[in-house]
């Protein structure tokens, strides 16, 4: 297996064996990633309600736009596979 | 055999000739020198370890520190450290010839030792738990954690964490304590009976002399202890002794970009280190006053065994 994930409460490490990178996933990232491990493919409204019940955006950024880096993120570490 | 048992000139005999044999936790080093200054630091600060006869003993670490046998040595007296022959650094001046043995030393344990996943961190025991400090130069690391070794807890070790792949367990290298700077005075103060060597001024570090590791860490060095709390220290001056919980997640990724070796052993590092991390208690800590400061730890050692990390 590519990924060892460690979760620690709301956040999580991760070990890529390939690359030999580990990356932190705050609670948004992991949160995402659990989201996409469970439905494949979810609509970004869903996403959105989902993550805005369980408090997760900053209040900087509109959510979409945390939603959208936080995914960027995820698929460049191979976490979430590419559109 | 311990080394306070050699009268002087014994000691200083073997040390230039055929070298020393000497235990410091897991790893047996083999010493080589003809600078006096290395031989009284020895003396000075490894009375308690154990020696052998060089020739007659395994050494995981073969070093010497000597003067380089040029013309400039006399103009400008230097020494080398050298490793299996090997001079991995450029030689310093003479007077910095003590540090530059513990500093080797230093190196060539976290340089090889890869079957502990290694740290760099300060790590102390008390009750039975290891509290590993990791933080950057200037935290007051090395001055909290003498001020603690000289309180009752146990000293592993002041600079390097190792953690046994196999067991999880933290293994003890008490080595002598380098102080820096303004902690030198401020040890002294705190513990007027607390054996501090002859400072080397103008290092790379400033001035740097080294404490002499309490009698019982060395009797116990071969006595490892369960990880307990991961305590990341900063003096700043006049702030209020205190302790906030900090994120594991992040802490971890703290230690594995602080550690020596974690990149080299691969996804054993991330296994050995997570496993860490899920048995100990992360905490920032701010301090400004030592007693306070050890004050803080003694009660986390002593709370009640359902408070503990890991129940």
């Amino acid at each position: 297996m590519r990924f060892q994930l460690k979760q620690f409460g709301s956040e999580a490490v991760v070990y890529d064996s390939e690359s030999g990178d580990t990356h932190y996933l705050p609670p948004l990232a992991l949160a995402l990633l659990q989201i996409y491990r469970e439905h494949p493919r979810p609509s970004q409204d869903d996403i959105v309600r989902s993550l805005t019940e369980r408090s997760l955006f900053d209040s900087g950024l509109p959510p979409k736009t945390q939603v959208d880096e936080t995914l960027n993120g995820l698929r460049r570490i191979g976490l979430v596979s590419p559109k | 055999m311990k080394l306070l048992q050699l009268s002087p000139a014994d000691l200083r005999e073997r040390l230039r000739n055929t070298g020393i044999w000497l235990r410091t936790g897991p790893f047996s080093l083999h010493v080589q020198s003809r600078v006096e200054s290395v031989a009284k630091g020895l003396t000075d600060l490894y009375g308690q370890f154990e020696v052998r006869d060089a020739r007659e003993a395994f050494a995981d670490f073969h070093v010497a520190v000597n003067p380089p046998s040029s013309l400039r040595s006399w103009l400008r007296p230097q020494v080398k450290f050298s490793f299996d022959g090997v001079e991995p650094f450029k030689p310093l001046p003479l007077d910095q010839a003590y540090p530059m043995l513990e500093w080797g030393l230093n190196w060539c344990i976290s340089s090889h030792a890869h079957h502990y996943l290694i740290i760099h961190a300060a790590v102390v025991e008390k009750n039975g738990l290891a509290a590993i400090l990791p933080a950057p130069p200037g935290s007051g690391k090395s001055t909290l954690t003498a001020g603690l070794v000289l309180s009752g807890w146990r000293l592993l070790s002041d600079e390097l964490t190792l953690i046994d792949r196999k067991t999880g367990l933290i293994h003890a290298l008490p080595r002598p304590v380098s102080l820096k700077n303004e902690s030198i005075p401020l040890i002294r103060a705190f513990s007027p009976d607390a054996f501090i060597n002859r400072a080397s001024h103008d290092t790379a570090k400033g001035t740097v002399a080294h404490m002499r590791p309490p009698k019982a860490s060395v009797r116990r060095q071969h006595e490892p202890a369960r990880p307990g709390w991961v305590i990341f220290p900063k003096w700043t001056a006049g702030a209020t002794t205190e302790l906030q919980p900090r994120s594991k997640a992040q802490t971890f990724m703290f230690l594995a970009r602080n550690a020596f070796n974690y990149s080299l052993i691969g996804a054993e590092g991330f296994r050995v280190g997570t496993a860490l991390i899920e048995q100990a208690a992360c905490y920032d800590f701010r301090y400004s006053q030592l007693d306070e400061a050890i004050a803080v730890f003694d009660r986390l050692a002593e709370a009640p065994a359902l408070d503990r990390p890991g129940n």
